[in-house]
C-alpha cells in the first residue's frame, strides 16, 4: 500500500483578478521506504507539491492522503497536530532559529510532545549524533558551517521519529562537499532508518541519490524515471 | 514551563530593543507609582482622621486667620466637650528646600485632643513647661539627625509672625500614631509666636471636639450660624471632609493625576506594541519554520503575548522597585502636614507591576494575532 498518495490535485493562486495555475490534476504515489526525487524547472511546481503534502498549504481540489489520513480535508488544529506528529521538513535555508542552540534548535519540536525533559534530551543527543554533531550540542547557528546548519536541521526534522520527511532543496545553498554529506546523510535515513523521503531538487547530484524521481513541467507530471 | 526558555530567548533577541522597552514600561509603572502614592497619601490621612472632631477656618479661606475670641464662641455650642486651635507658621530651616510642617498650637488641649500623637508623660512636661520648647516627629528626628535638647532657628515665612528668627529647643520626639498624623512635622507653643508676631490674637483654625460623631453636622452648623454675617466668618467640617479639602484645594486631583498617569500609560503602551509589531515582523520566517514543525496558532499567539508580559513585568518591577525606594516623603522631604504619610506602599507596587504586565499584554495582543494567523507559505515565501 502506498504511504503518501495525491489523487488528481490540482492547485491556483490567486493574484487580484488573476487565476495562476501552479498544479494541474496531478497524481502520485510513494510507497513506504521510497526515496523520490522531484525535479523541474522553477515555477513547475515543485515547492507547492511538497506544501501540499507537509499540510502547510491546501489542494484546491483533488486529495492528499499520507498513512490513513486525509490531510487535505483536516482543520488547522489538526492538521498542525498531524504535522508535528508524521512530518519531518528540511528547508533550502536551514531555517534554524538563531537564539537557540543547536541542541535547542532540534528540541523545538518535541516541546510539543509530552516527553520529560530526560526524554527529550535522550531524543535530541540521538538525532544529533546521527547527523555527526553530537559535540556541536551547544553551539548557535552563527558558530556553525552552512553545512553544519542544514545537518541540525536534519536532526530536527528527524528527532521526533516522523513517517515522512520532506526536503525542499537541501543542497540548494551548499557548496558541493558539504552537499555530499547531506545527501549521504539523508541516504542513510532511507535506507538504515527506513524513512520515506522526498526531495525537490534541481541538482543532478542530488536527484542521483534518490530511488525513484518524478519530473514536474508547468505544474503537470512529464516523466517517471526509474533511478 | 518548557516554553518559557524560548519566551526569554526571544526577547533577548535584540538586546537593546528590549532594554529601552523595559525602560519605557519602568517610567511609565514608576510615575504611575509616584502619582497614585500622592492620592493614597491623601486618601490614608482622611479614612484616617477623627469623626469626633470638627475644624473650624474662615469661610473664605483656610489661609485667613480668626480672633482668639471665636474660641468661647465655639465652646458654647451644645455638643462641643473641648477645644484647641492652631496655625500654620511656614517656618524655614536653614534653606526653603529643608521644607516640613512646623504648627503652633495650644500645647495642653491639643495633645489632649490628638491622642494619635504619643509622647511620654515627662516628655509631655517638659514641653509645656518650655514657652519656646517644640515637639519633633521621629521621621524629623532621623532627617535631620536632631537630638533632644538641640536648638533650631526657624525663618518666619509668613509676614504675620514679623522678620525676626524664632529659636525653639527641642523637648521631646513624638511618634505617630496613626495615618492621620505624621512623622515628619514639628509643633511648638502658640502663644510664643503670637507674643512675637506682627499681629496679635489670630488663629489658623479650631478643633472642636465632640461629645458624640452624630451630631457632627449640626454641631458643624451651629458654629458657623454663630459667625454668620461677621467680618470672620467661618467653614466648619468634619475632620474628614477637611482633609479633603486639602486635596480639593488642588483642583480635581484624582482627574489630574489620573489623566497624567493615562497619558503615560498609553503612550507607553503605543511604543510597546510598535517595538513588538517589529520584533513579529522580523520573525515571519522563524514563525512560519514553527508553524510548519506543528506548533499551534494558539501556542505562537501565548509565545509573543508572553514575551510582551515577560518585558513589561521586567520594566514594571524595575520602576515600582524604584519608586518604593526613592518615593517617600523622608527621601523627598515631601512630607508634613498635607500628606501625613506619603510613599508607595506594597500594594502600590504590585498595583505598578500589574499594570507593567497589562500594559506587556495589550501591547502584544495584536503582533500575536498577527503571527498567529500567518500563512505559512506566504511566511516561506516558497513558490516554486
Amino acid at each position: 500500500m502506498a504511504l503518501i498518495e495525491l489523487r488528481e490535485v490540482t492547485k491556483s493562486y490567486r493574484r487580484d483578478a488573476i487565476e495562476i495555475p501552479v498544479l494541474d490534476r496531478v497524481t502520485i504515489t510513494v510507497a513506504e521506504g521510497d526515496y523520490l526525487g522531484l525535479m523541474g524547472p522553477s515555477g513547475s511546481g515543485k515547492s507547492t507539491l511538497l506544501n501540499l503534502l507537509a499540510g502547510i498549504d491546501r489542494p484546491t481540489c483533488g486529495s492528499v492522503r499520507i498513512g490513513d489520513t486525509e490531510i487535505s480535508s483536516l482543520p488547522e488544529r489538526a492538521l498542525a497536530a498531524w504535522r508535528a506528529r508524521h512530518i519531518g521538513f528540511i528547508f533550502q535555508l536551514y531555517n534554524l532559529i538563531p537564539v537557540l542552540t543547536a541542541y535547542e534548535n532540534v528540541e523545538l519540536p518535541l516541546l510539543l510532545t509530552n516527553l520529560s525533559k530526560k526524554q527529550r534530551r535522550d531524543h535530541v543527543m540521538t538525532a544529533l549524533n546521527i547527523v555527526g554533531l553530537g559535540d556541536r550540542a551547544q553551539h548557535y547557528p552563527r558558530q556553525l558551517s552552512g553545512g553544519q546548519e542544514q545537518r541540525v536541521a536534519i536532526a530536527r526534522a528527524v528527532v521526533t521519529d516522523p513517517a515522512v520527511v520532506l526536503a525542499d532543496e537541501p543542497t540548494g545553498d551548499l557548496d558541493a562537499k558539504s552537499a555530499g554529506e547531506v545527501l549521504t546523510l539523508l541516504q542513510r535515513l532511507n535506507q538504515e532508518y527506513k524513512k520515506t523521503i522526498v526531495m525537490v531538487t534541481h541538482d543532478p547530484r542530488a536527484a542521483e541519490r534518490a530511488s525513484h524521481l518524478l519530473h514536474l513541467e508547468k505544474g503537470t507530471l512529464a516523466e517517471q524515471v526509474k533511478a | 514551563m518548557k516554553f518559557i526558555s524560548l519566551v526569554l530567548k526571544s526577547a533577548r533577541r535584540s538586546k537593546r530593543r528590549t532594554a529601552l522597552t523595559v525602560l519605557s514600561v519602568a517610567i511609565a509603572v514608576f510615575l504611575f507609582s509616584s502619582l497614585r502614592a500622592v492620592l493614597d497619601g491623601f486618601s490614608a490621612a482622611t479614612e484616617a482622621s477623627s469623626s469626633t472632631r470638627v475644624i473650624t477656618i474662615r469661610s473664605t479661606s483656610m489661609i485667613f486667620n480668626m480672633p482668639t475670641s471665636h474660641a468661647d464662641a465655639i465652646r458654647s455650642v451644645p455638643g462641643v466637650q473641648d477645644l484647641t486651635w492652631a496655625n500654620w507658621f511656614g517656618g524655614i530651616y536653614k534653606d526653603p528646600k529643608n521644607f516640613f510642617a512646623n504648627i503652633a498650637i495650644e500645647p495642653e488641649s491639643y495633645l489632649r485632643m490628638y491622642p494619635e500623637i504619643i509622647v511620654t508623660p515627662e516628655v509631655k512636661k517638659a514641653f509645656l513647661e518650655d514657652r519656646t520648647g517644640c515637639l519633633v516627629g521621629s521621621g524629623l528626628v532621623k532627617r535631620f539627625d536632631w537630638h533632644v535638647g538641640d536648638t533650631i532657628v526657624l525663618k518666619p515665612g509668613i509676614p504675620y509672625y514679623g522678620t525676626q528668627d524664632y529659636t525653639f529647643t527641642i523637648r521631646g520626639v513624638y511618634k505617630a500614631g496613626s495615618s492621620a498624623v505624621d512623622d515628619q512635622t514639628m509643633l511648638f507653643h502658640w502663644k510664643y509666636i503670637d507674643e512675637r508676631g506682627a499681629v496679635h490674637g489670630q488663629v489658623g483654625w479650631y478643633v472642636a471636639q465632640l461629645a458624640n460623631p452624630d451630631a457632627a453636622a449640626r454641631v458643624s452648623q451651629a458654629i458657623d450660624e454663630k459667625f454668620a454675617n461677621s467680618p470672620n466668618e467661618t467653614k466648619t467640617d468634619t475632620e474628614k471632609q477637611f482633609q479633603a479639602s486639602f486635596a480639593s484645594m488642588l483642583g480635581n486631583l484624582n482627574l489630574l493625576l489620573g489623566s497624567v498617569a493615562l497619558a503615560v500609560v498609553i503612550t507607553t503602551l503605543f511604543v510597546a506594541a510598535n517595538t513588538m509589531a517589529m520584533s513579529v515582523r522580523e520573525r515571519t520566517t522563524e514563525i512560519a519554520v514553527m508553524r510548519t514543525l506543528g506548533f499551534q496558532a494558539a501556542t505562537i499567539f501565548m509565545l509573543v503575548v508572553g514575551e510582551g508580559l515577560a518585558v513589561s513585568i521586567a520594566g514594571g518591577a524595575i520602576g515600582a522597585g524604584i519608586a518604593r525606594v526613592i518615593i517617600n516623603g523622608e527621601f523627598l522631604s515631601m512630607a508634613g502636614g498635607f500628606i501625613p504619610q506619603f510613599g508607595v506602599n506594597n500594594w502600590n507596587a504590585i498595583a505598578g507591576v500589574g499594570l507593567g504586565g497589562l500594559i506587556g499584554v495589550l501591547a502584544a495582543l495584536i503582533p500575536a494575532m498577527m503571527a498567529s494567523r500567518l500563512k505559512i507559505v506566504d511566511a516561506l515565501r516558497r513558490v516554486a
